[in-house]
């Protein structure tokens, strides 16, 4: 057995080809699980049974089951049901990657939603209720008070979730797609080279996490820079 | 539903599987927790520097290709090895299970580490000191002091962890352990109803998930017994 250094290096090229799928795998998922999960949070915290139900389950079932068992139901178990096929949706969840993005999106939705609740019931009483005295509306105080401190409450544990979904995107490479984690295992069948192969693609997810965690710090260090003590008193 | 008929033998085979791999990743987790921690916790500067390393690196890489990476690369080097005393060997492998145990143990015991220095440094420093004016060993210090108050501060965590073993185990389907997303993926190809079979696999996931949760919620209760109020 012996171990190439050079083959991890010369197969880099050749596996960040698949970088261009997992980062827009990322993005999509992001933008569009961001969405889902402010939509879960405000009913969640609406405060009628109607809406905190349905969101309660939601959040339950997505986040109590496998994300693999998520994307196969969503990639090989949609397309049994007639209505799927007819819907508008179709040409989205007709294709691998569109599956994939659904599948991610619901599941950091699920996620990002309790993490966004629990900046919201973070931010101080009294601050809303002092946005109350003011005569601002409910809906006012929500974007103008609520949000820029939950937010802040939330980053760091949202970083966290977004590095767990960046993890997740490897899974894509079990239905067929060609990320980082595809292109690697195609490399692998071929040269039968495992150890250098896969060390190759940990190094490319390592180090993008390692670039999300470092601009996250420096976002967090940003948003927070007025809670920080001793700066100019 | 029908359609599920012939199938539920299997299903609760694979169940008992999936409970049987998340066993032992969880203890293989919580040493390789363990280990890490009391590295971390050390005042050796080498193991500190690899504690560091194995949590950077296996926080940072997909579980999928760390199991990956593990299957396969054993694969290749036992199968080279075998090939040396017979030569018409085409394949070794660790067996999928325990290369998926020791995968997923190897992930979670990096977040376990994380979480049991923590516990560890949450114990008041006074009462180290207080244990120490009396005499105690460090032994005793450990296991008498630090210990009942460390689970208590880990147990929230630890929880999490426990989930997070139990949805990595349908990973391991992937190296082809026969567990329920590999007895999922059989009966799809026999009665062309994935959408049944892969519900009925979550269905699965989310009854196990649910007892996790309401037994790290019930032994949290029991830990913080003593702090609750009298009502």
């Amino acid at each position: 057995m012996n171990f190439d250094f050079n083959l991890i290096l010369s197969s880099l090229p050749q596996i960040a080809a698949g970088l261009g799928i997992t980062l827009k795998l990322m993005a999509y998922s992001t933008a569009i699980g961001l969405v889902l999960a402010v939509l879960i949070l405000l009913m969640r915290i609406s405060g009628r049974w109607y809406l905190t139900w349905p969101a309660m389950g939601y959040i339950y079932f997505l986040r109590g089951t496998p994300i693999l068992v998520q994307i196969f139901i969503i990639y090989h178990g949609l397309p049994q049901l007639d209505f799927v096929r007819e819907s508008v949706l179709w040409p989205v969840l007709r294709e691998p990657f569109g599956c994939c993005v659904v599948a991610l999106s619901l599941n950091s939705s699920a996620y990002i939603s309790e993490i966004l609740r629990g900046g919201v019931l973070g931010v101080d009483k009294g601050v809303n209720e002092a946005a109350r005295a003011l005569g601002l509306s409910a809906p006012q105080r929500f974007i103008y008070i609520v949000t820029p401190i939950a937010v802040r409450l939330a980053l760091p544990a949202y970083s966290n979730e977004f590095i767990s979904m960046m993890k997740a995107t490897a899974l894509a490479s079990t239905v067929t797609l060609l990320d980082i984690t595809g292109v690697a295992r195609t490399i692998v069948s071929n040269t039968f080279a495992p150890f250098e192969i896969f060390i190759a693609a940990a190094l490319i997810y390592l180090a993008m996490a390692w670039v999300f965690q470092v601009g996250f710090g420096k976002l967090e260090d940003y948003l927070g820079k007025y809670t920080k003590r001793g700066a100019s008193a | 539903m029908a359609a599920l008929s012939g199938w539920w033998d299997d299903f609760f085979f694979g169940t008992v599987m999936v409970l049987k791999v998340f066993a032992a990743s969880l203890v293989l987790a919580v040493i390789f927790g363990l280990l890490g921690a009391s590295a971390k916790l050390s005042r050796n500067r080498a193991a500190q520097v690899l504690a560091k390393a194995y949590t950077v690196v296996f926080r940072g890489t997909p579980e999928l290709v760390v199991l990956l990476l593990f299957y396969f690369g054993t694969a290749v080097v036992l199968t080279r090895i075998a090939q040396i005393y017979d030569p018409q060997i085409k394949f070794v492998d660790v067996p999928p299970f325990w290369a998926g145990a020791i995968a997923i143990g190897l992930i979670v015991g990096a977040y376990m580490t994380e979480t049991f220095r923590g516990a560890f440094m949450g114990v008041a420093h006074g009462q180290v000191e207080a244990a120490h004016a009396l005499g105690l060993t460090k032994g005793q210090t450990f296991f008498y002091v630090r210990m009942p108050q460390m689970w208590r501060l880990a147990l929230p965590n630890f929880g999490n962890h426990m989930l997070s073993i139990m949805k990595d185990t349908a990973l391991i389907s992937i190296v082809g352990l026969e567990e329920i997303v590999f007895v999922g993926q059989m009966a799809t190809a026999v009665t062309h109803k994935p959408f049944l079979m892969f519900m009925t696999v979550a269905l699965i996931y989310l009854a196990i998930t649910t007892v996790i949760t309401i037994l790290t919620w019930w032994l949290e209760r029991y830990a913080n017994s003593h702090l609750e109020r009298v009502r």
